[in-house]
């Protein structure tokens, strides 16, 4: 027995030898344990593809461009405001507004620097699919919605109209809003989203009338074109009371978000992601490629690269 | 009879299990109750009582009775394996009870050696090491062990079994690894705890016949625990009988089998073939006239069983001859009388 | 058979337990018809008490605490002194960096002996412990690792299992020294272990979270402190169970207490060790996947990415190499165990040393040409056929299926039908009601102690203010369990009848119970749709090859002597498993209901991804938003419904959980 150990112990001290010299290799491989090194950037990306288009764009430039090496974790937004703020991130590429952690984080323990618009505007909303929309036009105003109930029921919402939403992770008032609007409607949690497009795609492939809480921009509309339901107009402050809320969804200009420490010293790693701006239908682009043509991130974002140099050119550090 | 100075010296030993087990051996109104009413008033069973003995040296003591009876209990508390609750025990005149923890691991390491009736062999570890395993835990050196491991495996007739693990050996040669564990760390006394009761047969007779050869090589004192009257007889310089925790007699075989001290020995020894463990010691009567000069000499540890033999080879008596001197004479009546158990018509001179 | 026992660490029992039933004399009949009376009776009195004094209605809010403003204050303060208190400054910062560093040094070490290095020294290792088919299958696992283009990866998650399973068993053995050499530790440990092992893997990972933040650290201390307890549990039962005879002969030699642990007792639990290994392995391996929720990375995060993107082959592609892992690990110490002590003891230092010199010899060779790395050329694309079968799959069961209809159909009706009457009726019921008829379940089936505790977890419940969501995933629990019992015990009992089926069925019991759940999430939604139904869906999954082992090992385990002598009166087969065969293995059986509750509600969490709400859905919402309190508070009442059903479940004088 003893002399297993010993032989196991050499077995081990050997190949932890051959490993000392090794450093090259390890460079060309990802990089796994947390590793601060001097041109190592680590990036956010939440579970949504967008957020993966944003963070593959940034990785792929990073690396080609200016010669980073980049660790992408993917984490639920509020988990990774925590992250930032203690340098396991260095960057949010896409944050969709959260109030509160910015102000214990931006605000007052001053963790996190805001690092300008990713230029793309995000929308939450109530839709229905197209075909749906296109045979009964005023489906898409909420006072035609008990209407529907009807034709919107499944098993799981019981006697009422199923409102499909989403991963917990995301923002929503949709409880509320059924509940203050009236509505004859049963809010599904599908619990992910992948969960939820899973099941809007089965919707849609019967053509199944559905009423679902999305986001703008999506990929999936390329998919499945959806309309979406005219809910009360948005005013400024009209969801402060989330137990109150009576109102549509704003529309959020998507901000960036570096960790402080990161934003000074980040050098031109910094400077790029803060410079990092770029349009909806870019970002739909990557996505699609990502989500529907099954390209891995970096194949995607080599396309891009390729064809819109003159976007990307912009953002690197002079 | 052996004079020599006792290696155990066991007085008023009393193991109780239980709840305040040491109220018991002190109030002597609890001590007299007998098993099943202790049990009911205190919870308690005395699985020893009020046990006094001498184990001198060289000899086999056997402690006999049936399962219950308190022997292994009281095997143990030799060695302090169990704590006795009372009472006594002097190992070479020194106090085993008093002894502290180092002193008694000392005891336990070199003085006393004890085989298990299911062995307890280390599954894990070859016959060789198995043997080692006394003087590992001494802290001799691996290569001294071995060495001397190895002496003993001859020694109990298992070489070329030394690589073995015990679950490939029979249980005879299990048993013998056991021995030979014992043997190894050379103590004064071995104590067997019904060393042979979980094998065949066949098997138990050569284990006893090996205990006597080595009994007899080295002269070894032994205390050896048993419920089998027979062994216990056949290796058995004296036998201490108990029942529920009493020593009921203890006394030489013949004594037990030619004078049992109460029914329940007299039951128990019924069936032995009296001829075989009888000597004509106590069979002689004194020579009358010519017979002092005639006939065949016997020893008076001879047994009648070979006394008979002589007597009907003769036709007349034999003479029972001690230190060249006739002590008395056997003739077929005087053997007849013991066979068939009626008792001696006179003790002799 | 280790596989089966991943999860909870009791399946071992399954086998011996069924090959002793227990035999029932008349007094102790005589008695428990008596205690049913008198259950009966207290149940009566305690129902005409109960609308008297209680009235109906859910449970009252007067009795529930509210905790989400502790729970948010804790969790602010940690935030707010995560940097600057010494507390993590000195001690959790410390085992961060610890663990960074170790797992660090294994991915590096894991990547400079490169993928030839790495297969043979894997394919080595098995050789040498557990013979040349393990060894041939692990390697045949690796080169399938490459093959799918998950070398990295899998090295990643290689590099945490090993930092986290050295020191879940390190951590597992002692704690199980210390139980095993003190009564009191074991007495005071004993619930702690019996509490972890119902605890869903999910429910670690917000605490740990909060403390660590997310990443590495954080996964290999959820992993550590899911994995821990089955060593601990095993290390003890192991030192308790010594042989008295050997300890006894090692005392009269006069062996320390020192010598006694080292030379005898620890050795003697030697197979209990190992299988505490394997059991640790089984339970990291499951967990490395789940933490990819707080970032460890890996296979596991690569399963999530892939969910995220709704690509079931891509989650495939990176969950077959967890399977393979499972599978080889397993194998390996299985293997392992069972040749201890086997065969003569000979010197295996020469086998050890060709073994290193091979690795090194391998991966020096793979150094200097250049092929550290798995060549891309040798990958095979799986995903988009995988997909494209998936799909045709569920477009063609989803609905409209002749006849039969389709999964959707299914999905609605059992939804409708069985679904809500549940849930709907157990929230019905009056409160006390429910509570009332767990203490008569518990009692009945186990112990006043086991009814008890029960009870008592159920009505924390309610404190908790978790009332009805808890009896929603209770109802989801009952019906799962029902399904998976209906189709465990089916094929459990057809598979003891025919040793051709249990071959057959093996491999895919194994590779559904080591399957990371994220990758058949997907599938199950797209057949199943949205909602409880799919979750539920998900739970007999994963329950159902637990069951179906148990079941096998039970039947098979019945006394062929009373089968021989039913045979022999000429009973039919049907008469034999009816009269015979099923009660004989009761024991067996109970115990497959206790596996089947407790790996259910394992998933229940799980299920809170494809939209089975209640529960599952406020932990996932938990971890989402960072909200301890909700997270924490619905973790905590789904391990007191384990608790619950876990005791009600636990068949009286049956230490099932303890072996």
């Amino acid at each position: 027995m003893r002399s297993r150990t010993i032989a196991a112990a050499a077995a081990f001290g050997l190949l932890a030898l051959t490993g000392c010299g090794a450093a090259d290799m390890t460079k060309q491989s990802s990089p796994y344990a947390d590793a601060h090194g001097a041109k190592t950037v680590t990036l956010s990306v939440q579970s949504w593809v967008g957020a993966q288009a944003n963070a593959a764009v940034a990785q792929y430039l990073l690396n080609h461009e200016l010669g980073y090496r980049v660790d992408t974790v993917q984490i639920d937004e509020v988990p990774a405001w925590d992250a930032l703020s203690q340098g396991r991130v260095d960057a949010i590429l896409e944050d969709w507004g959260h109030p509160e952690q910015e102000q214990r984080y931006v605000a007052d323990k001053k963790t996190i620097a805001p690092g300008g618009e990713l230029g793309v505007t995000g929308h939450i909303g109530w839709f229905v699919p197209k075909y749906f929309a296109d045979t009964n036009p005023d489906v898409t105003d909420w006072k035609n919605l008990d209407k529907y109930a009807d034709r919107l029921r499944t098993a799981e919402s019981g006697g009422k109209g199923q409102l499909l939403d989403g991963s917990p992770s995301y923002v929503t008032n949709d409880k509320a809003l059924v509940k203050n609007l009236g509505l004859d409607y049963q809010v599904v949690f599908s619990g992910s989203e992948a969960a939820q497009i899973t099941q809007i795609k089965q919707f849609a492939k019967e053509k199944k009338p559905f009423l679902t809480y999305w986001y703008k921009p999506q990929w999936l509309f390329e998919q499945v074109p959806m309309t979406e339901v005219k809910l009360p107009a948005y005013e400024e402050g009209c969801d402060a009371d989330p137990e109150k809320v009576a109102c549509a969804y704003p529309h959020t200009p998507l901000r960036k978000f570096l960790n402080a420490r990161f934003a000074d010293a980040g050098g031109p790693a910094a400077e790029f992601l803060k410079n990092f701006h770029w349009t909806t239908g870019d970002q739909n682009e990557v996505a699609l490629m990502i989500a529907d043509q099954k390209l891995s991130p970096e194949q995607a974002a080599e396309r891009w690269a390729k064809k819109n140099e003159s976007t990307w050119r912009a953002w690197l550090p002079k | 009879m052996n004079t020599e100075p006792p290696v155990f010296s066991v007085r008023e030993l009393w193991k109780v299990f239980g709840p305040k087990a040491d109220r018991v051996p002190k109030d002597p109104a609890l001590a007299a109750l007998g098993p099943a009413e202790l049990r009911r008033r205190t919870g308690c069973t005395a699985a020893v009582r009020d046990v006094s003995f001498d184990v001198r040296k060289g000899e086999v003591f056997v402690v006999m009775g049936l399962s219950g009876s308190g022997k292994s209990t009281l095997v143990r508390c030799l060695t302090r394996l169990i704590e006795p609750t009372s009472g006594s025990i002097a190992m070479d005149g020194e106090d085993v009870l008093s002894m502290d923890t180092a002193r008694l691991r000392e005891l336990r390491r070199h003085r006393a050696a004890m085989v298990f009736q299911h062995f307890g062999l280390l599954p894990h570890r070859s016959v060789i090491d198995n043997v080692a395993y006394g003087l590992e835990i001494q802290g001799v050196p691996r290569a001294e062990r071995r060495e001397r491991a190895a002496e003993f495996v001859t020694k109990v007739g298992l070489e070329g079994m030394e690589h073995r693990r015990p679950e490939q050996l029979s249980g005879g040669q299990q048993q013998r690894v056991g021995l030979a564990r014992a043997l190894a760390v050379d103590p004064e006394v071995l104590l067997f705890d019904e060393p042979f009761s979980a094998l065949d047969p066949l098997i138990r007779r050569d284990m006893q016949e090996e205990v006597v050869r080595l009994h007899g090589e080295e002269g070894r004192t032994m205390v050896f625990i048993t419920h089998d009257l027979g062994e216990a007889l056949k290796l058995g310089d004296r036998i201490a009988l108990m029942r529920d925790g009493r020593i009921v007699q203890l006394g030489t075989p013949e004594e037990i089998v030619g004078a049992p001290a109460d029914d329940y020995v007299r039951d128990f020894v019924r069936d032995v073939p009296r001829e075989q463990v009888m000597t004509v010691r106590t069979a002689m009567r004194p020579a009358e006239a010519a017979e002092a000069d005639s006939g065949p000499a016997l020893g008076p540890d001879a047994t009648v069983h070979e006394a008979i033999e002589a007597v009907v080879r003769s036709g007349g008596t034999a003479r029972v001859v001690e230190n060249g001197r006739c002590v008395g004479v056997v003739g077929h009546a005087d053997l007849l009388g013991v066979v068939a158990g009626l008792a001696p018509r006179k003790e002799a001179a | 058979m280790s596989i089966s026992t991943a999860t909870t660490g009791s399946g071992s029992t399954a086998g011996t337990e069924a090959g002793a039933p227990p035999l029932r004399t008349r007094p102790r009949d005589a008695l428990a018809r008596h205690r049913t009376a008198l259950v009966a009776g207290a149940a009566l009195l305690a129902l005409l008490l109960g609308t008297l004094l209680l009235g109906g209605g859910t449970w009252p809010a007067r009795l529930a605490v509210d905790l989400s403003g502790p729970l948010g204050h804790a969790s602010d303060w940690i935030i707010d002194n995560r940097d600057s208190h010494p507390l993590f400054l000195y001690f959790f910062g410390h085992i961060s960096n610890a663990v960074v560093l170790s797992v660090r040094a294994v991915y590096l070490v894991l990547l400079a002996a490169g993928w030839a290095g790495v297969t043979t020294a894997a394919g080595l290792v098995a050789w040498r412990v557990a013979g040349i088919r393990p060894a041939l299958t692990a390697v045949a696992a690796f080169a399938v690792c490459g093959l799918l283009g998950m070398w990295v990866p899998t090295m990643q998650t290689l590099a945490l299992m090993a930092v986290a399973v050295t020191a879940s068993v390190l951590l597992g053995a002692l704690l199980g020294l210390a139980a095993g050499l003190s009564d009191r530790v074991h007495r005071a440990l004993r619930p702690v272990l019996d509490t972890m092992q119902v605890l869903p893997a999910f429910a670690y990972l917000l605490p740990v979270v909060l403390v660590f933040g997310i990443g590495v650290p954080a996964a290999v201390l959820a992993t550590v402190v899911y994995a821990a307890p089955p060593m601990a549990r095993l290390t003890a039962l192991g030192l308790r169970g010594a042989d008295a005879g050997v300890m006894e002969a090692a005392a009269s030699l006069g062996a320390t207490g020192r010598q006694r642990l080292l030379t005898a007792r620890l050795p003697l639990a030697r197979k209990e060790l190992l299988l505490g290994v394997n059991q640790s392995i089984m339970m990291a391996l499951s967990m490395a996947v789940i933490a990819s929720v707080i970032g460890a990375g890996g296979l596991g995060d690569r399963v999530y990415q892939a969910l995220a993107s709704v690509d079931v082959g891509a989650a495939l592609a990176a969950g077959v190499p967890v399977v393979l892992l499972a599978v080889v690990l397993d194998r390996v110490t299985a293997a392992a165990g069972e040749r201890i002590g086997a065969g003569p003891s000979r010197r295996t230092g020469r086998g050890w040393a060709v073994a290193a010199a091979g690795t090194v010899a391998v991966a020096v060779v793979g150094r200097y040409t250049g092929r550290l790395s798995w060549p891309d050329a040798w990958t095979v694309d799986i995903a988009a056929s995988v997909n494209r079968v998936v799909d045709w799959m569920t477009a063609h069961l989803y609905s409209g299926v002749p006849v039969v209809g389709g999964t959707a159909d299914w999905a609605a009706r059992f939804t409708t039908w069985i679904l809500d009457p549940v849930r709907d009726g157990l929230q019905w019921l009056p409160w006390w009601t429910v509570l009332l008829l767990v203490a008569v379940l518990a009692q009945l089936i186990g112990t006043w102690r086991t009814a008890l505790t029960a009870v008592l977890a159920m009505a924390a419940i309610g404190v908790l203010g978790k009332w009805e969501p808890a009896l929603d995933t209770l109802s989801q629990v009952l019906a799962a369990v029902a399904v998976t019992l209906l189709a465990g015990v089916a094929t459990g009992v057809a598979a003891a009848r025919s040793p051709r089926l249990e071959r057959l069925l093996r491999p895919v019991l194994d590779v559904f119970q080591t399957m990371p759940q994220f990758v058949y999430l997907i599938p199950v939604v797209a057949l199943f749709g949205v909602g409880r139904a799919p979750a539920v869906a998900a739970a007999v999954v994963y329950a159902l090859p637990a069951v179906v082992r148990i079941t096998t090992q039970g039947m098979r385990a019945v006394d062929p002597v009373v089968m021989e002598s039913s045979r022999s009166l000429g009973a039919t087969g049907w008469q034999q498993l009816r009269q015979v065969q099923l009660p004989l293995a009761r024991p067996a059986l109970l115990l497959a209901v206790n596996q089947g509750v407790v790996l259910v509600l394992a998933v229940v969490i799980i299920g809170g991804l494809v939209g089975g709400g209640a529960l599952g859905y406020d932990v996932v919402f938990g971890l989402a938003q960072g909200d301890l309190a909700t997270g924490l508070v619905a973790g905590a009442a789904i391990v007191c419904l384990g608790l619950m059903l876990d005791r009600v479940t636990q068949p009286a004088g049956k230490e099932t959980r303890d072996a």
